[in-house]
């Protein structure tokens, strides 16, 4: 991979943070949170898009990011009222943007049209309001400085001029002198602070952009420069002044090029006075006079290394001053503060939030890696501790001790790692609300969507597993649960339907709920279409609650007529696959006018299962903790048989099917019925089912491993796990032993 | 298809001249059989094997290299020839099968034969289960030497399929 692939996956990655974060921002902005914190960030992302979409020439998302950029400069400004109309355009734009991203990323060009309603929408507001925004410098005129700019060069040192000119960048590299006649022209003083080198900054470069906005005279301040001895390597010593004319440049314009280097320059963009007046280069004591004027500045604003690196300059420089009439003034211009106030501010809480929470990015096998050692350790931490019988414990003590500290330590670790797994699901959700506005708008129903608990968080191969499945239930909900308004309105709802999405933690499970008000399952149509399509026998009699999962039977889907958004019964069933995939399960209430809600239980990691261990016919077999109930001696077991001649257990009042788990494995167990066990386990959806064993050995917590890495999956068997002693032990899969034995009750 | 495969597996070999062959030679009974040298990931002793259920009989399980279950095939049984009764002399070859790693269970392993590719013939026809587990046939020192199609050797695992 080239190392242009290289930038280019981490701009992609970027982007669906930046995305992502938008789509937060606008969710709090629609909720009438209309702070300029929550615009600057809008403002930050959509920027930060089209600055990396620059670089690498994606020329559409760039000329619609611009566009937008444009628009919510002038919401920034107030100049445009983020109305509910502007709101809506913009979470459009988003989505657009999106789009043109995946586009970019893919390699595909949209069709030419795309986007362009939008874009002209955009440039009827910004033109709309203010003809002639770009390059009318009056609109960015600050009044604070007004006053600033009148002061003119009086003391100025000739000798020092010279030296001035004979550095300067200006007059010969970047064409003529400045005209005189009568053009709008811009100061521009551009003092480097030395972060802006250490990122490897060059001001030329910036220079050589700025002159193509206009004329441009470039006057370098050198007179800080110290005696060579004095001279620290890293200091920055050089300042610069640069008078840009032009018709055409603007304060914002000019800021741009300065975009990058923000926050490590101190910067001010004034407009000339009187564009009239030969302007030659300001003097010591202009800056020392601009200062004076600007109480406003707030001392506090000078970084304190600046500060003291000025003291250090003026001690350095004392030698040389004494030649000179001219003090150095400090050559951060106060005025950059209060000219630039409102910006700063965004990019400053952006900065501060930035900082709050680094992070850097790491490969997720790295990651993964780190997960399986740990499980590792756990397990053999755990094997050690089970080998400490009561003599060698009362014999080693010191041992004993380590044992627990190892303990604790491991713990610790394993948390901590699985901390780093873990993510909010707002990652996943925040995909849901773009969906719900595309649903509405081809369904013609007005739906809202409310999430909750979007910070709880799950492990992040779970989530990445989540988005399918979140997907076909909400599109479940938008297309058979919340009725057309008018239906909705007949039967005594309000017109708008609610789509709610939530997430909390219920002990060592995630549960996320999909819960609309729609109309609920309609149960008749629900059976009589599973009985069409021979999921269910023609005489089999099924509850309310049974019919309910029957939309999770695969090929079933009750929609009349098939909608391009869902209804051709490949959806959720899907959803159950892949839930099951992950080792959570799926459940289904509905309430008949009221709504639905469909809840996935979700497992907190996927690494570290606690589980019970078993031996069936010689061989060591693990079943999950969490789908055990009781276990039971056999002896004390009460079987009974059925007509058929299948075995059932009684208990507490129920009947539970029973599995042999020898002999369903085709394997010979040596133990007499007597000596065996009972593990009485609960399936998906409360079913209770009894597997019989040779022994329980006892329990542990285990690192799931793929059978099917290097072979395949087998039935009956959820994977595999290596024990203490080296070998493995096989994972049941308790709801693949209940489907596979009760062939009309998998299929719900 | 497999055979296809098998050429895969050579041309990634630049080594080695490019008209010849290293094998490893192991042996079931008096039978001698090679893989390619190339996919051999490591030879280790038999030392056991959590049998998986609902396999054929000549899947002899799974064992723990390392962090990874990898799978056991018997070569003998997958030969039609009954499961080997295992000794702790018996050894299992782990090789790699495209992205999977598996085990061959077998008596022993011999030598690393280098042969020349034009010596290689093809498998006479006859009986269906050696055409469909070997690639071809190769002598040495007036010695048959079975090569092993791994991709078929491994398929058709689980009761079902």
């Amino acid at each position: 991979m080239s190392d242009l692939d290289d930038f280019k996956a981490t701009y992609f990655d970027e982007c669906s943070e930046l995305l992502l974060e938008l789509e937060e921002q606008f969710a709090a902005i629609e909720d009438g949170d209309r702070s300029s914190d929550r615009l600057n960030a809008v403002f930050r992302a959509i920027h930060s898009i089209k600055g990396g979409g620059g670089a690498f020439g994606f020329q559409t998302l760039v000329g619609f990011a611009h566009a937008y950029e444009t628009l919510l400069d002038h919401v920034r400004d107030g100049r445009i009222e983020l109305n509910e109309h502007v709101t809506a355009l913009c979470i459009r734009s988003n989505d657009i943007v999106a789009d043109f991203i995946a586009a970019a990323k893919e390699g595909r060009e949209l069709d030419g049209a795309y986007g362009m309603d939008e874009k002209m929408q955009f440039d009827a507001l910004t033109s709309g309001e203010d003809p002639d925004t770009v390059g009318e410098p009056l609109e960015e005129f600050d009044l604070d400085f007004v006053p600033v700019m009148v002061s003119l060069p009086n003391a100025e040192d000739e000798a020092d001029k010279d030296f001035a000119d004979a550095l300067s960048l200006g007059t010969d590299r970047f064409g003529e002198a400045p005209m005189t006649g009568g053009m709008p022209g811009w100061r521009v003083r551009f003092a480097p602070h030395s972060e802006l080198y250490a990122r490897a900054n060059d001001p030329l470069l910036l220079f050589r952009e700025l002159a193509g906005q206009g004329e441009m005279e470039v006057i370098p301040h050198i007179e800080e420069i110290p005696a060579l001895a004095d001279f620290e390597p890293f200091g920055v010593y050089c300042t610069w002044e640069i008078i840009l004319r032009s018709e055409t440049a603007s304060k914002a314009s000019i800021a741009e090029v300065f975009e990058f280097v923000d926050g490590n320059c101190d910067l001010t963009i004034e407009p000339l006075a009187e564009a009239n007046a030969p302007e030659p280069a300001p003097s010591f004591s202009d800056l020392a006079d601009l200062v004076k004027p600007a109480p406003k500045q707030p001392a506090a604003e000078a970084p304190a290394d600046n500060v003291l690196s000025f003291a250090d300059i003026a001690d350095a420089l004392k030698p040389a001053l004494k030649a000179q009439p001219v003090m150095p003034a400090p050559l951060k211009p106060a005025p950059a503060a209060v000219a630039d106030h409102d910006e700063n501010d965004g990019k400053n809480n952006g900065e501060e939030r930035r900082n709050g929470v680094q992070s850097i990015r790491v490969d997720l096998d790295k990651i993964d890696r780190v997960v399986n050692m740990v499980g590792e350790l756990v397990i053999t931490q755990s094997m050690l501790t089970q080998q400490m019988d009561e003599t060698l414990r009362a014999r080693y003590q010191e041992l004993v001790r380590g044992l627990e500290v190892l303990a604790q330590t491991t713990r610790g670790l394993q948390d901590s790692v699985m901390a780093i797994r873990a993510q909010p699901v707002k990652t996943v959700f925040s995909r849901m609300p773009r969906l719900v506005r595309e649903l509405a708008a081809k369904t013609g129903k007005k739906i809202r969507l409310e999430t909750i608990g979007e910070n709880t968080e799950i492990d992040k191969t779970i989530i990445e597993q989540l988005s399918d499945p979140l997907t076909h239930m909400i599109r479940n909900s938008a297309d058979h649960g919340i009725e057309r308004p008018e239906k909705r309105v007949a039967a005594g709802k309000a017109e708008g339907g609610v789509i709610r999405l939530s997430a909390e933690q219920a002990g060592g499970n995630i549960l996320i709920a999909v819960e609309d008000d729609g109309g609920g399952i309609n149960r008749e149509r629900v059976l009589q279409v599973a009985r069409e399509r021979g999921v269910v026998g023609p005489d089999q009699q099924m509850t309310d609650e049974q019919i309910d999962q029957l939309i999770f039977a695969p090929g079933f889907s009750t929609a009349s007529e098939v909608s391009d958004i869902s209804g051709r019964g490949v959806g959720m069933d899907v959803v159950l696959s892949n839930i099951k995939k992950i080792g959570g399960s799926v459940h289904v209430k509905s309430w008949t006018g009221k709504g639905t809600r469909m809840t996935l239980r979700l497992p907190l990691t996927l690494a570290v299962l606690d589980v019970m261990l078993v031996k069936v016919a010689g061989s060591p077999y693990v079943i999950p903790l969490s789908s055990i109930v009781e276990t039971i001696q056999c002896a004390r077991a009460n079987f009974s048989r059925m007509p058929t001649g299948a075995q059932v257990l009684q208990v507490r009042g129920e009947y539970v099917q029973v599995v042999d788990l020898a002999r369903r494995f085709d394997m010979h167990s040596d133990r007499d019925r007597e000596g065996r066990f009972v593990v009485l386990c609960e399936a998906e959806g409360g079913v209770k089912i009894a597997l019989i064993v040779d022994d329980i050995i006892g329990q542990q917590q285990v690192v799931i491993k793929s059978l099917e890495e290097n072979f395949q999956s087998i039935e009956g068997i959820a994977g595999g796990t290596i024990l203490g002693d080296g070998n493995v032990a096989l994972i049941v899969d308790v709801q693949g032993l209940k489907s596979s034995n009760n062939p009309h009750k998998s299929a719900a | 298809m497999e055979a296809l495969a098998f050429k895969d597996d050579l041309s990634g070999n630049g080594a080695q001249a490019a008209n010849s062959l290293q094998l490893i030679a192991f042996s079931i009974g008096e039978q001698t059989y090679g893989v390619e040298i190339t996919t051999v990931r490591e030879i280790r002793a038999w030392n056991g094997a959590t049998p998986l259920p609902n396999t054929r009989e000549f899947v002899r399980g799974v064992i723990n290299l390392r962090g990874t279950i990898v799978p056991i095939f018997d070569l003998r049984a997958r030969f039609g020839e009954g499961q080997t009764s295992v000794t702790k002399n018996h050894v299992v070859v782990v090789m790699s099968v495209g992205e999977k790693w598996v085990g061959i269970l077998v008596d022993a392993v011999s030598d690393i034969l280098t042969v020349s590719k034009d010596d290689i013939h093809n498998v006479p026809e006859g009986n269906s289960l050696d055409t469909e587990l070997l690639n071809g046939i190769v002598t040495h020192e007036s010695r048959m030497v079975g090569l092993i199609d791994l991709h078929a050797v491994v398929s058709g695992a689980r009761v079902d399929g």
